[in-house]
């Protein structure tokens, strides 16, 4: 089935460039300290981490609407939504509004 | 929060090494022992071990369900599905997180903790398959081929309702304390809605991905989670379910239940000892 390789691709994807990002922020922190390079390999291997499974909510979505399954397609877009509420309100919490 | 240091990195990597293969051999995450750990030995504030806790979790998610894609374990329609209930109950729990006081999120750790210790003691073990290959699984329903028994095994998916009532639930309890949920989907998956423990088992661990990300991220936002930290518990947590994966299968794994049953009993205890301050 081809979205289950999709999401595959996606997922293993995802893992090794967060796994990579945070092995060398963790030990560019440990050895230089925090802050520059390593803050921001560590920051990236965080937000990718927390990319993927969204990034695997979106395929599904665009694979879902390309077979014309609305059903389906409505769902997995719903569960989009719920993310970007959660980004959202990440960022409310960020601002401390 | 403590200064990251060296030998504060190299022990949350050992702690995630062990939550990690724990979770492997006894088929849930982590979590249920790592947000303990950094909580009541390390003395993390409950948000920031919760936070690290499902950054893990995600990484667990990602990297068992990359490896299973494609085998028809996972039922990706019924995932789908359920997760619209778990992302709404993980969102709301993470939110709810930022208001309530850390003894009370210490007491709600207390109670599921032995909640998942009479579990893990009482797993039912009932399978609801139909073995005629050729009955018609439904929409929901799935079909995969079961290596050792050689044949292939079909499932309906049965009280919907309650599946989509017990996803919202262990939605809301993982992002309120950092575990995956898995403990709560899966004997409900198996034992009332008629979906076989090992597709359960691959179709809630591909769940808890967006499960724990819904959470993860309002932890992230709100300045609770120290990256370097997580780190060193993801790369932890990776190590040591892939080497519980490959070791597990020769250690029986009752007494391995036992034992962990009992430490969440006192896991349960201390969180109470705490949280009644």
């Amino acid at each position: 089935m081809k979205l289950e390789r999709l999401i595959g691709i996606v997922l293993r994807g995802g893992v090794i460039v967060s796994s990579a990002c945070l092995a060398a922020g963790l030990l560019l922190s440990i050895l230089i300290g925090d802050g520059g390079v390593a803050g921001i390999l560590l920051n990236a291997g965080i937000i990718v981490l927390l990319a993927t499974p969204l990034a695997r909510v979106v395929v599904s979505t665009v694979q879902y609407v390309s077979d014309r399954d609305w059903r389906f397609a409505t769902l997995t877009f719903v569960v989009l939504l719920e993310l970007i509420a959660s980004a959202v309100a990440a960022l409310v919490f960020n601002r401390k509004i | 929060m403590p200064p990251v240091t060296a030998s504060l990195a190299l022990i949350i990597f050992a702690a995630g090494v062990i939550a990690g293969s724990l979770g492997a051999l006894l088929g849930l995450g982590g979590g249920v022992f790592l947000v303990p750990f950094l909580n009541l030995v390390l003395s993390f504030p409950f948000s920031a071990a919760a936070a690290i806790s499902l950054t893990t979790v995600i990484a667990t998610s990602s990297t068992v369900s990359a490896g299973r894609a494609g085998k028809q374990l996972i039922n990706m329609k019924l995932g789908m599905l359920l997760e619209v209930a778990t992302a709404a109950g993980s969102f709301l729990g993470g939110v709810t997180a930022q208001f309530v006081s850390q003894s009370l999120l210490q007491r709600l750790f207390g109670i599921v903790a032995v909640i998942v210790a009479v579990i893990m003691l009482s797993r039912l073990r009932r399978r609801n398959v139909i073995l005629d290959p050729a009955a018609d699984p439904g929409v929901l329903g799935g079909r995969y081929h079961e290596a050792e028994s050689g044949c292939t095994v079909t499932y309906r998916v049965k009280r919907l309702p309650l599946a989509i009532a017990a996803s919202f639930v262990a939605g809301n309890v993982s992002s309120l304390l950092g575990i995956g949920g898995g403990i709560i989907k899966v004997p409900v998956l198996n034992a009332w809605c008629g979906v076989p423990l090992r597709a359960a088992a691959a179709t809630s661990a591909f769940m808890i991905g967006v499960t724990a990300t819904a959470g993860a991220t309002i932890y992230y936002g709100h300045g609770q989670l120290q990256p370097a930290l997580a780190a060193a518990a993801c790369l932890g947590v990776q190590v040591g379910s892939w080497g519980g994966m490959k070791f597990g299968a020769a250690a029986s794994s009752k007494w391995l239940k036992i034992l962990m049953a009992a430490v969440l009993i006192i896991v349960s205890a201390m969180m109470f000892l705490r949280g009644g301050r």
